[in-house]
């Protein structure tokens, strides 16, 4: 008998405390893809947990993490916090209703109180706030300090001086950039984004995707010209048919090791550049994409957005999680500690100082280029989906031989007037 | 006595009220069915199902996210054949895949498999060795051979150094676009061919010996005895082989999407790859659903072939 009073003592006192517990902590879910990434963002985004112990953050490693994501989401399921790869993804899931309008959190929370302005709009769908944008990216020229120095070349600012300092790359034997596409096709659209830009202009690009001129313009045609006369001068990896076959390890050791002079490529490649140079023991720089007229312009690009699933049985929390990620000193840490691209949010000038200065530097002609009217577009961000895989896709064939580069825009029009008018073009920043 | 001469019940009352009747039917037919019935269950819910809706949204323009799917009839198919100038070219490439594959690893197998079959000692070696790579996973398979195939670290540039040629053999077979398919179709030739091998080969080792000994004494040759006894004794598994890779060959992904997702500028591009595009990458969910089911009309056109030659009385 004094047994079964015990055991009924215990069974009242667990029953008694078990709803404290369950109903005084919220978990907060999160996928995200495995690897490296992981290992450097993912202790810091536990960090989140000690600061309100009610609301814990749980971090479910994925692999394939977008496609599992979107299918979990649409079936009902799926993380509180759903990550995309752009811009123009939200859109679709924002119509299905997948995700939900954050615009109530914002005013609360002060999200514009540190996001950029523009940088809030582009998470707008119809005018409601829908995702909030992560992983400010550029495109810049990096180069080899010592090949420079030895050869007494100075970096281009100027297509023409690019033109004159890769003819005397080539002289010297070397890659005039260390590029190929095996490892991730899409490394097409960088180039193709980055010649509109810098040859026709950033205005030139924003009346196109706002459908005011075509992209059979003469100007943007000029671009894709270039660009496949550069590929076909064998400037990108040494050729056209070695360009698709040069793997991401290539690109980064023959720049280097100093067996090509420069490499235009994304700030999310700092990391593997340090990386890379460290190992070689020789230095390496930026400068900005050598422009048509000499302005130093920079594409602005987004590597991911963070949304609330409409299904999330807690979507305060969600936000609350949010509110602390996006925060500059989260962002300001993740930035020293694991050189990730920043969310477009502004970051102390003691956390800048605590940076490699040309890191620094980076982030902060960025900064002032989008404040001054000198920023173009990424084409993973700004155009909508199926023009997206169209211009990376089919610009091999301009490369190829078998299309021309007015076909290839004739392509690209008819595609995207198709978008335009069904209104999938995600929010692009007026100027 | 009387049994024999009891009358078989014709009517559903009386067959229900017939002890043998209902015995034969519980054995015979309830039986049966009950055993099956959760694998049936099973093939409906994730085959069937998913195969009725994969039809009627390849009749929709659904995105792929969400519910939004809008019933468009054939428009899909229409644009397919009509007017989407890749999914002609990935056709194309699916039916030079499909030839390659019924010839080269066929002539392959075949030949190693007579070859092995004649090995008394150390055959178990051979067929081994031979058989390793059809258990490699394709990444593995992929990251060895575009190594391998790399025009500056490769076995083509190391040729061109060992004989001092420049450019002879070492050359971008992955990124030229008048290459790129066959060495992809070369790869996964690479792992599979010895899993035929090791069909024909338990095929041939079935052959009962006396009938290659009255070949012999007929004055049969080794080609005679290849034509008239190995030949026939293998066929319906030659046969059922051609039938299985001519499916499989629509169905080709994997190789082709990890070494040059269907690049250079297409010119490897299948059915498969460039379903997976739009459905995943372009939004065209519905699309690529009308992709899907051409993929299995071609199966089923298939296997509707090889169904009548055998109702002809071929030996499949």
């Amino acid at each position: 008998m004094k047994g079964i009073k015990i055991l009924f003592a215990i069974a009242v006192l667990i029953m008694a405390l078990a709803p404290v517990g369950a109903q005084d902590v919220t978990t907060v879910t999160m996928w995200f893809g495995e690897g490296s990434t992981l290992d450097c963002w993912g202790p810091i985004m536990l960090e989140f947990n000690d600061v309100d112990p009610s609301i814990q953050l749980e971090i479910v490693p994925q692999a394939d993490t977008w496609n599992v994501t979107r299918t979990a989401v649409a079936g009902g399921g799926g993380p509180d916090i759903v990550r995309t790869p752009g811009p123009s993804f939200v859109y679709e899931m924002a119509q299905a209703g997948l995700i939900l309008p954050m615009d109530s959190f914002s005013e609360s929370m002060g999200w514009g109180d540190f996001f950029f302005d523009w940088a809030l709009d582009l998470g707008l769908v119809d005018g409601q706030l829908y995702s909030l944008s992560d992983e400010l990216e550029t495109l810049v020229m990096y180069y080899n300090v010592e090949v420079f120095e030895e050869n007494g070349w100075t970096p281009p600012d100027t297509m023409d001086e690019l033109n004159a300092l890769a003819a005397e790359v080539e002289a010297a034997g070397l890659t005039v950039f260390s590029h190929g596409n095996a490892s991730w096709r899409p490394t097409n659209e960088h180039f193709v984004g980055e010649y509109w830009t810098q040859v026709a202009g950033p205005r030139k690009v924003y009346q196109a995707l706002s459908g005011e001129i075509p992209w059979t313009d003469e100007s943007l045609v000029e671009a894709i010209e270039l660009l496949d006369a550069h590929m076909q001068a064998g400037w990108y990896g040494g050729g056209v048919d070695l360009y698709f076959t040069n793997d991401g390890v290539y690109r980064r050791t023959s720049l280097a090791e100093g067996s090509a002079a420069m490499n235009i490529e994304g700030s999310w490649a700092i990391r593997g550049t340090v990386e890379y140079f460290g190992e070689s023991g020789m230095t390496w720089d930026w400068v900005p994409v050598p422009s048509h007229d000499g302005t130093d312009y920079y594409t602005i690009g987004m590597g991911n957005t963070s949304s609330i699933n409409a299904n999330s049985p807690h979507p305060e929390a969600a936000a609350q999680f949010l509110t602390w990620y996006f925060s500059p000193a989260t962002q300001g840490k993740m930035l020293t500690n694991c050189l990730k691209g920043p969310a477009p949010v502004a970051i102390g000038e003691d956390v800048m100082a605590e940076l490699d200065p040309r890191i620094a530097r980076l982030y902060a002609e960025l900064s002032d280029a989008s404040a001054n009217d000198r920023y173009g577009y990424t084409t993973w961000t700004f155009w909508p989906p199926k023009s997206d895989v169209y211009i990376y896709e089919e610009v091999e064939r301009v490369w190829t031989g078998e299309i021309t580069a007015m076909e290839y825009s004739e392509g690209l029009q008819e595609l995207f007037a198709e978008e335009l008018a069904a209104g999938d073009i995600p929010p692009i920043p007026t100027r | 006595m009387a049994v024999l001469t009891q009358q078989k019940p014709t009517t559903m009352i009386e067959k229900i009220n017939d002890e043998t009747w209902r015995r034969r039917f519980l054995r015979n037919v309830l039986v049966p069915w009950i055993f099956i019935a959760p694998l049936l269950l099973l093939h409906i819910y994730v085959v069937t199902i998913p195969a009725v809706q994969g039809i009627y949204m390849s009749m929709t323009d659904w995105k792929g996210v969400g519910q939004n799917a809008n019933f468009i009839g054939l428009d899909n198919y229409r644009e397919l054949f009509f007017e989407d100038e890749s999914f002609g070219k990935a056709l194309g490439n699916n039916i030079i895949w499909m030839i390659f594959f019924l010839t080269v690893p066929f002539i392959l197998a075949l030949f190693a498999a007579t070859m092995l079959s004649q090995i008394k000692r150390g055959g178990m070696l051979y067929r081994s060795i031979l058989f390793i790579p059809y258990v490699l996973a394709s990444v593995v398979t992929i990251t060895i051979w575009k190594n391998l195939l790399n025009p500056q670290r490769g076995i083509g540039a190391a040729l061109d150094n060992m004989l001092g040629l420049e450019d002879a053999f070492g050359i971008a077979y992955l990124g030229r676009s008048e290459t790129a398919l066959m060495s992809i179709a070369f790869i996964d030739n690479w792992h599979f061919w010895g899993f035929l091998m090791i069909l024909f080969l338990a095929a041939m080792q079935a052959i009962p010996p006396v009938l290659y000994d009255a070949a012999k004494i007929d004055g049969a040759n080794r080609w005679d005895e290849f034509r008239h006894v190995t030949l026939p004794g293998i066929r319906p598994v030659v046969l059922f082989m051609f039938m299985m890779v001519a499916i499989w060959s629509f169905l080709a992904f994997d190789y082709i999407f990890l070494s040059t997702q269907g690049g250079p500028g297409g010119a490897s591009e299948v059915i498969a790859t460039l379903l997976y595009k739009s459905a995943f990458f372009r939004f065209e969910a519905g699309y690529g659903a009308a992709m899907g089911v051409i993929i299995s009309i071609f199966a089923g056109f298939i296997i509707m072939i090889f169904v009548t030659l055998r109702r002809r009385g071929w030996d499949i």
